[in-house]
């Protein structure tokens, strides 16, 4: 699908076990710097799971291997990955009360760069994006995720997408839950970091999104594989159809 | 750990063969060693407290009992140096049995301020107010027994600009006595710190006593950092006149064995008392903590917020009284305790005890014990934080609240230690 260009991310044969039980039974991607990717399925068909799995969170096992630019990063802690390029928007981002946003952001973007920043120019980039995001600087100075709307969280992990310019970025259902202002702002971020070579996956239910965002590759996911992948008309068919003419992965189709 | 603790054979022993000869050396007047002596009379035969009992339910009452005569005089040690970081009122320093005041600014001494070693300090009318004999056996071998204690008071109406610093340095066997005395309509901050013990076994049992008159305010730290060797048990009360506040801050981090019993009389009407406090424990630490908040007049109000945060095989115990008499009404009355479990290993349990004998009140009590939550660390981890700074973010975040509720110079410390605690785990 993608240039000759070695793929920012991959995967080869990725299965995520929760428990005893098989979620994501056998998962290939590739995605190339600027390269945006979507995938789309059922709920419950296992497309946090996936995610969360590559990211390294540690109730899931995970059998396969995980590359970030050529390197083997499978077995790596979050942290690693983070500090490696790699980026995940939450589904559902988690509350840390008593930590506010600018002193988290700036622990992380410290991390991630592996360079402290110093505080004003720390603050002076913080403000900038917030006003990209068109987001209240008043949200700095808030406690991480607590008490935040459904939209603010969302618009809060797109902020920290841009403060710490991964190279590759996982963003599952950012869309979801947001009016359609937020969507254009969110959207336009979106666009933002994929024009800086951020290769991105988006996990997404709505072809609404893909309005703003032009998806170079569309994936259908389905009881924890990809059954069928595409370019953008994807996406519309299944806006159109739903996903039951999809049913056995045996349709499963490579590009 | 080896219990060492004496089995139902032995009966536990207390000498306090030289109260009298330790009076007269220290140059006290008959009042104090009546009081010493009534205190005495109270310990004599020696019985410890019921295990059954909720006070001592958690902590073994034999740990707290000296080894030797406190009683019996030992030479003098020279205390350490102590340098001075910030601006202060006055600086007192307790150690080996004597005080030495270091600091005392020129506010200070033009106000009248009085920084007087309590054993010849004629006060043993205010001494065994907020602390009377028969409190606990702790409270009453320090009444029995105490050596090297200091009186501060802030004269009426004075609002001191600097905080005021005591500082205790744990021995083998130190009794410290503190007394405080806010003249009406005074306004102060008084951190009292206790530190030492050398990486040595060594025992603490101290005493303060608050007396805050109407209209003060007075914003009272207590802070606990000994080495690891030390056994201690500090007690705290004020008694709090009315229309004035009393802010207890208060912060464990040391020793192995710490049992703190802090509160506060809310003796006159319209009195308000604020109780923050955070407790930090690691290794095989075993923290007790008691706070009181004992509403005896009309239209007082306390809120209370205590923090612990534990990681390897700490333990932590805390029991939080209300009472509320029946002539208090119109009180109200608030309380909170959160744990964070850092580690598999570590415990901690939080009773809340309402005694509460009127209907016109508003009160509630919240408490809770937990893990810390994998998800949040999760999260903070794929933003590039290791495990050790995400669970420290989390840690710092958690404590934060309870940290802004504390005055300027006793947060500005406590926020320090705190650092210095996580970076050290
Ligand atoms: N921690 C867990 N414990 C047990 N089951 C889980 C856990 N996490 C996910 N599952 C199960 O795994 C399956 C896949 O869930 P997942 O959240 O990955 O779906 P999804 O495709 O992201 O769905 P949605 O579109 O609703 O977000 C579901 O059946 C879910 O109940
Ligand atoms: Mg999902």
């Amino acid at each position: 699908m993608s240039h000759s260009a070695k793929p920012v991310f991959s995967c080869t044969d990725v299965h995520v076990w929760i428990a005893e039980k098989e979620v994501v039974k056998g998962v290939d991607l590739a995605v190339s710097a600027g390269e945006i990717h979507a995938i789309m399925g059922p709920n419950g068909s296992g497309k946090s799971t996936l995610a969360n799995a590559l990211m390294g969170h540690p109730a899931y096992t995970l059998e396969g291997t995980v590359e970030l630019s050529g390197e083997d990063v499978t077995s790596l802690s979050p942290d690693e990955k983070a500090r490696r390029g790699m980026f995940l928007a939450f589904q559902y981002p988690v509350a840390v009360p008593g930590v506010t946003v600018a002193s988290f952001l700036r622990a992380a973007v410290a991390a991630v760069r592996g360079t402290e920043v110093p505080v004003r120019e720390f603050r002076k980039e913080l403000l900038a994006r917030m006003e990209d995001l068109e987001m209240d600087p008043a949200f700095a100075g808030r406690y991480l995720n607590d008490g935040f709307s459904g939209g603010e969280k969302k618009r809060l992990e797109i902020l920290q997408l841009l403060m710490l310019k991964p190279r590759f970025a996982l963003l599952d259902e950012t869309d979801s839950g947001l009016d359609i202002d937020a969507l254009k702002v969110v959207a336009e971020g979106i666009n933002a970091a994929a024009s800086q070579d951020v290769g991105m996956v988006l996990v997404t239910h709505y072809q609404r999104l893909l309005n703003y965002v032009r998806p170079h590759v569309v994936h259908v996911f389905m009881d924890g594989r990809i059954v069928r992948t595409g370019g953008p008309e994807l996406a519309l068919e299944l806006e159109e159809r739903g996903y039951d003419w999809l049913e056995t992965p045996a349709t499963a189709g490579g590009a | 750990m080896a219990s060492r603790a004496a089995t139902g054979a032995t009966l536990p022993m207390l000498a306090l063969e030289h109260v009298a000869e330790l009076s007269s050396v220290a140059g006290e007047d008959r009042a104090l060693l009546a009081l010493r002596n009534q205190a005495r009379e109270l310990l004599t035969p020696l019985l410890l407290p019921d295990r059954a009992r909720h006070l001592w339910r958690y902590t073994d009452p034999t740990r707290f009992l000296p080894d030797t005569d406190p009683t019996d005089l030992t030479p003098t040690d020279v205390g350490p140096t102590w340098r001075l970081e910030e601006p202060l009122s006055v600086a007192g320093l307790l150690a080996g049995g004597a005080l030495r005041v270091v600091e005392m600014d020129a506010q200070a001494r033009k106000a009248g301020v009085a920084v007087e070693d309590l054993h010849h300090a004629k006060a043993a009318e205010m001494l065994g107010q907020a602390v009377p004999p028969g409190h606990g056996f702790v409270e009453d071998i320090n009444t029995a027994a105490w050596r090297g204690g200091v009186l501060v008071r802030v004269p009426a109406g004075v609002a001191l600009e600097h905080p005021i610093r005591l500082r205790v340095v744990a021995g083998p066997l130190t009794l410290p006595r503190v007394l405080v005395v806010a003249g009406e309509g005074s306004s102060f901050e008084i951190i009292e710190g206790h530190v030492g013990g050398d990486r040595s076994v060594g025992k603490v049992l101290g005493v303060t006593e608050i007396l805050v008159a109407r209209d003060a305010n007075v914003r009272y730290g207590l802070v606990q950092r000994w080495d690891p060797g030390i056994v201690g048990h500090l007690t705290a009360r004020a008694r709090v006149a009315a229309g004035a506040r009393f802010h207890l801050s208060l912060a464990s981090f040391g020793g192995s064995t710490f049992k703190a019993d802090v509160g506060a009389y809310l003796a006159g009407e319209g009195a308000e008392v604020e109780t923050a406090g955070v407790a930090m424990g690691g290794d095989q630490q075993h923290f007790d903590h008691h706070t009181e908040h004992i509403h005896e007049a009309r239209k007082t109000s306390s809120n209370l917020d205590f923090k612990v945060a534990l990681t390897h095989a700490a333990r932590s115990t805390y029991t939080g009284m209300i009472r509320i008499a029946r002539q208090a009404g119109g009180s109200e009355a608030y309380q909170e305790n959160r744990n964070l479990l850092l580690s598999h290993d570590a415990r901690a349990e939080s009773i809340p005890e309402l005694e509460i004998l009127t209907d016109d009140v508003r009160c509630s009590h919240g408490a809770t014990v937990a893990p810390i939550d994998p998800e949040q660390l999760f999260y903070l981890q794929s933003r590039g934080l290791a495990n050790l700074q995400a669970m420290r973010v989390i840690v710092y975040g958690f404590l934060d609240q309870t940290l802004a509720r504390l005055p300027q110079t006793t947060r500005e410390r406590i926020e320090a230690l705190v650092a210095a605690r996580l970076h050290t785990e």
